[in-house]
């Protein structure tokens, strides 16, 4: 292709740019519908109009390799404000989102698409271009090409314009939420809000800590509900059977007369009664294909042979008791056993308000076919949360705060239920028991009234990281392979 | 400030149309306004520079 159609074919595109989303986005978006864009959309409208300006320089100047470049390094960084912006509305519900539309998509969501037809465009020009296209003087850009750079400046006259009414002259600069467009004084708001100081986070809400137990309070008396009973342990038992790794949590199976234990280097393990005896275990591999996470916080009975075990990151797998499984088949599944286990299903269950936070067991009721989980608080995302999921599909059926329930009451204005950390659970006849390991305490909480109706101060326990309920019994297991019992 | 780079971006394009023996000048004045931009979008995003998602 002649190189001067390659210049007509790149003020089109300037002419494009200029209308499409500079032009209209001050002088129709802005000055006709009020609309305002916010500190980020600011950055990512400049970037086109740079991307503009770049078109423009290389009309006037040809294609020399440091516009080229500058302008490939403009739309990188366009495409990455794009995304960075967009994220913040692409995962809410459909129709969500932040003031305007074009062509039905909210105004930030087409940054990155156009950088990215930019980028596109230049490529495809370059591949098009003869050798020497570059001049040494400035050349003629042509009727076109003067006709698009004035389109251009017009359009950025209207920008500057809505910059200074919507932003103020420097160090003003836009703001978070910003007011709608108004040629009224009056009306402009002329911030400094972002340039006040704020810590600078890479992964900002998403940079949530992983659970740990350590520095947690054991001390009741320290939580946030006042005059709790105290429970006495009535007896206490070592796990005997050798584990790989610490253990993570305990259920209990009546019909079997059998222990289910996890640790946290992600084993299965099936004790006797006695817990001095393996019975049969599995290692499962965390990684491969959905991740467990850095261990399995959680573990339940599904039924007499099948059990259900939870990553920290609500992601999970249920394994079934096999006597004739097929150890090369399960290699796949599993780092260590895998010749009486196989490996049934592996997937992650999805929350709402549990969403942002991290979860430390998980509970299963054979009554109502459901698992539950409980989440544990993190700095950033104080939150009690029980959610249930439907055993048939494994999919969020119910979400709930519990609330405090009468002859409850709270140590002090400000404490919450939040600040406990539930390490174990266990259902049985329409109540969720409840083991923090933080401040040593049990709650019980009634699944039809969403309201913690008991709770028991624990003598003797220490960091608790599981619990099974037996025969009118609590078992609370302590990361060191105590079992404690409680009578309830 | 955004009005302050738009400013740099009018001034920018004049140059280059009307002005083009400025070339040297109107392309620092490009790096200057691009330069702000980064600058002023990470000032606007520095509570999570990278895309809010799931990692």
């Amino acid at each position: 292709m002649r190189n001067e159609s390659l210049y007509r074919l790149l003020a089109v595109l300037l002419l494009a740019v200029s209308i499409a989303p500079i032009g209209v986005a001050a002088w129709w978006l802005g000055f006709v519908h009020g609309e305002s864009p916010c500190v980020l959309c600011w950055q990512q409208r400049t970037a086109m109009a740079l991307v503009g300006l770049v078109c423009a320089f290389i009309l006037r100047f040809g294609p020399r390799p440091r516009y080229i470049g500058l302008g490939l390094l403009i739309a990188a960084h366009g495409l990455y404000m794009g995304v960075r912006h967009s994220a913040l509305h692409w995962v809410r519900d459909v129709g969500q989102g932040f003031a305007g539309l074009f062509f039905g998509a909210h105004t930030y969501t087409w940054s990155a698409f156009i950088f990215w037809v930019f980028v596109v465009a230049i490529a495809l020009l370059l591949l098009a271009m003869r050798d020497g296209a570059a001049t040494a003087e400035p050349r003629d850009p042509g009727p076109l090409g003067r006709l698009a750079i004035g389109v251009f400046l017009f359009a950025i006259a209207g920008n500057v314009i809505q910059a200074f009414a919507s932003t103020g002259p420097p160090p003003y600069m836009g703001q978070s939420d910003p007011v709608r467009f108004s040629f009224d004084p009056a009306t402009w708001v002329w911030s400094l809000e972002e340039w006040e100081p704020s810590p600078v986070s890479l992964r900002g809400r998403y940079d949530v800590e992983k659970p740990s137990l350590a520095g947690l309070e054991a001390d009741p008396a320290r939580g946030p509900l006042r005059d709790l009973p105290r429970l006495a342990p009535k007896s206490r038992t070592q796990i005997a059977a050798a584990l790989d790794g610490a253990p993570a949590d305990l259920a209990w199976e009546g019909s079997t007369g059998r222990f289910l234990v996890t640790t946290d280097r992600h084993q299965v393990a099936i004790l006797d009664a006695s817990l001095a005896r393996v019975l049969n275990q599995v290692r499962v591999d965390p990684g491969f294909s959905v991740s467990l996470g850095d261990g399995l916080p959680g573990v339940a009975w599904l039924d007499p042979t099948t059990v259900a075990a939870l990553g920290e990151n609500k992601s999970y797998v249920v394994l079934a008791e096999n006597e004739g499984a097929d150890r090369a088949k399960n290699w796949r599944f599993f780092l260590a056993g895998g010749e009486r286990f196989e490996e049934r299903s592996r997937g992650r269950f999805a929350t709402v308000r549990a969403r942002m936070n991290y979860v430390g067991a998980l509970a299963f009721d054979a009554a109502g076919r459901s698992l539950y989980t409980v989440t544990v608080p993190s700095r950033r995302y104080k939150k009690l949360v029980v959610s249930r999921f439907d055993r048939r599909d494994m999919t969020l059926s119910e979400e709930f705060l519990p609330a405090l329930g009468a002859g409850l009451a709270l140590a002090a204005e400000g404490r919450a239920l939040d600040e406990y950390f539930v390490t174990g659970i266990a259902v049985e006849a329409g109540r969720l028991h409840a083991l923090s390991a933080a401040f040593s305490t049990l709650l019980e909480i009634d699944l039809a009234t969403h309201e913690v109706v008991a709770a028991h101060a624990l003598d003797g326990v220490t960091r608790p990281t599981g619990l099974a309920l037996r025969d009118g019994e609590w078992l609370v297991l302590g990361e060191d392979g105590t079992v404690t019992t409680f009578a309830r | 400030m955004e009005f302050l780079n738009f400013a740099l971006i009018f001034t920018t394009g004049f140059l280059v149309l009307r002005r083009p023996e400025k070339e040297s000048l109107a392309f620092r004045l490009l790096l200057l306004s691009a330069a702000l931009t980064a600058f002023l979008f990470f000032v606007g995003s520095r509570g999570s520079v990278l895309p809010p998602f799931n990692y």
